[in-house]
């Protein structure tokens, strides 16, 4: 067993550090592990297991969930997303902040991406803040950090990838408990702009943080304003259509009508007709670009864990997880302790993992611990997503980071400072979502029976 | 050779689309067909992970074309230039092995030992064999697509533009 770990540990880190693709890595310190094993025809064994690792009708609803948020996004949905949340949190003091945060809560979990909420709402958003007075490098960070409050929310992509590897975990449940969770994350980050609104001598340029009509104090007040014209229901009107997106397919999934990957291929056609009938905003000749930007996205994806399944194999061949598992009980039989280890294990991982591959590699390794503890292994999941919900936020690697401060045009060390209380925000979310379980349990556990 | 790749790319893009429209009517034929015709098809599940399969396979291979695989840049990045190009030869060595020795290689064992067996799927009765024919031929297409780069990388025309392209390109379209 030691001879596959340390070729798997080694190799994996060793392949990272050049630069391979992930999914290769992940492929190729499998096969020198299976090939260590002897006796055993390798390649056909990764071959069949990368094969089979993807042919699951649940990992289905990926590529359709990216699909429908491709169309709502080419079909002008942030931007009636924004509008709504102007209406509804934009008259307040720091305004334009808020609506960023509850615009890329929608549109994240519209989306199912991170990244794309941060492109799309942070295009709108980063340059307005910045007409009305705001610090760039503060407009980009709560952007970034809100963004991936999408992926807690439901429908979400890398719940489907947590619940097809944890194995007994079903989707339905993993989107339930996900929801109290993203929403104190989103919370979390609004008090810290309502916080930095208040008393922010830190920050000089928020000093004067206008309302969104910016009328008192906002040096571009000339410039046009976002939508304190429009009228509330006008805006929920049209923002409506994109929010029940998400209200159509968890609804399909707890009345026990679809499972959900037909819930997601509901809200493909639902998302098809809206962007391409209701709104016109996406004409019938983009469907075939649109289709395969999905395409490839899912592709990315379905090596990482179609090599992942692979590696899984020889992980649970060689029993590492129960060693894994045994050799952290030793150290300690705390949960708490134990909860705190995987918690900054998981960190350190973020920082420098995409959260898809780290999920897929740290999930099988885990979860035997956590349930020798009695924890819920979807409780376990909601915790691993908000944890490494930090990491794609920090450097060295952090894709939301990365995306957030080309949108913005800032540098990611400009970005740091500002970024300081949204982490504390979101690490303190984290401690109330790893020790309280009933945030993520409650929900699900309402529609049990 | 480039535009045989670019050519390529094109039939496999195609390729991709095509299934992915087929992947979303299948799916929703399954709903209509339990709920409105009352007669639940029994083929469609079976159908849409095999059309999955294919396409994930064969988007991959799109993937490597357009050099949008994910990896750590962050230590290559600190490296000369020099340096850098030869990482990204050892690189594309790496996954012009891993695709050879697993994909092709062990995708055609799996291939072959399946048609082999007989098996047939239980409700479309196609041979399983065909579902997993998509391993070894993905396979070839992103060996040709990794010996493709490696040329470029080998033999660069001009030094510096060749060098940087596979770090820069593979930044952009994260999920």
């Amino acid at each position: 067993m030691e001879a596959q770990l340390l070729i798997l540990v080694v190799g994996f880190l060793v392949m990272l550090a050049m630069n391979t693709p992930v999914a290769i890595a992940i492929g190729l310190c499998t096969l020198l592990a299976v090939i260590s094993l002897g006796d055993v025809p390798a390649n056909y064994i990764v071959a069949q297991r990368m094969s089979n690792g993807i042919a699951s009708f649940p990992l289905l609803a990926i590529p359709f969930f990216i699909l429908a948020g491709n169309l709502m996004g080419d079909g002008g949905m942030a931007r009636r997303l924004v509008d709504f949340a102007s209406v509804l949190v934009g008259g307040y003091r720091g305004g334009l902040a808020y609506v960023s945060t509850l615009t890329c809560m929608m549109f994240g979990a519209i989306s199912g991406s991170a990244t794309a909420a941060v492109s799309s709402v942070g295009g709108m958003m980063i340059p307005e803040m910045q007409r009305q007075g705001y610090n760039r490098a503060f407009s980009v960070a709560v952007t970034t950090t809100a963004a991936t409050t999408g992926l807690l929310i439901p429908p979400s992509n890398v719940m489907i990838v947590f619940a097809v590897v944890a194995g007994n975990v079903s989707v339905a449940s993993m989107f339930m408990a996900g929801i109290l969770p993203g929403l104190l994350v989103g919370l979390s980050i609004m008090l810290v702009c309502r916080l930095m609104a208040t008393s922010c001598q830190d920050f000089e340029s928020l000093a004067n943080l206008p309302t969104i009509e910016g009328d008192s104090n906002a040096k571009g007040s000339a410039s046009q304003p976002l939508a304190q014209s429009k009228s509330l229901v006008g805006t929920a009107f049209a923002a409506l259509p994109s929010l029940l997106l998400v209200v159509i397919v968890l609804a399909g999934i707890l009345g026990g009508a679809f499972s959900a990957t037909e819930a997601a291929a509901i809200a493909v056609l639902y998302a098809f007709v809206m962007a391409v009938i209701v709104y016109r905003e996406v004409k019938l000749n983009h469907l075939p670009n649109i289709l395969l930007r999905a395409g490839i996205t899912t592709s990315v994806v379905f090596l990482l864990i179609s090599t992942s399944q692979a590696m899984s194999w020889v992980l649970a061949y060689q029993n590492i997880p129960q060693s894994i598992a045994t050799a952290m009980l030793q150290f300690s039989d705390n949960p708490y302790v134990i909860l705190l280890i995987i918690n900054l294990i998981l960190l350190a991982v973020g920082t420098f993992m995409d959260m898809t591959p780290a999920v897929l590699i740290f999930a099988p390794i885990f979860l035997p611990v956590v349930t020798e503890l009695g924890m819920d292994p979807v409780h376990f999941g909601i915790m691993m997503i908000a944890n490494l919900c930090i990491g794609l936020c920090t450097p060295p690697v952090g894709t939301c980071l990365f995306v957030g401060c080309s949108v913005g045009q800032t540098s990611i060390a400009s970005v740091t400072r500002p970024m300081l209380p949204f982490f504390a925000a979101m690490l303190i979310s984290l401690l109330f979502i790893a020790y309280v379980p009933m945030l993520s349990l409650w929900l699900p556990s309402l529609f049990a029976r | 050779m480039h535009s045989l790749k670019n050519n390529l790319t094109r039939l496999l893009e195609i390729a991709v689309i095509v299934i992915m429209a087929a992947l979303v009517l299948d799916v929703l034929w399954g709903v209509v067909s339990r709920f409105v015709l009352a007669e639940p098809s029994r083929w469609t599940e079976e159908l849409a992970t095999f059309l999955l399969t294919w396409v994930a396979l064969l988007g991959s291979a799109v993937g490597f074309s357009r050099r949008q695989h994910l990896g750590v840049d962050i230590l290559v990045n600190q490296l000369h230039p020099e340096a850098r190009r030869l990482m990204a030869i050892m690189v594309q060595c790496l996954v012009i092995a891993f695709t050879a020795a697993v994909m092709i290689w062990g995708g055609y064992i799996l291939v072959s030992e399946t048609l082999h067996s007989g098996q047939t799927t239980p409700a479309l009765g196609i041979r399983m064999g065909y579902v997993y024919l998509a391993v070894p031929i993905s396979g070839l297409f992103i060996v040709l697509f990794g010996v493709e780069q490696l040329f470029e990388l080998v033999a660069p025309l001009s030094p510096s533009t060749s060098s940087q392209s596979p770090i820069a390109e593979s930044q952009r379209e994260r999920t």
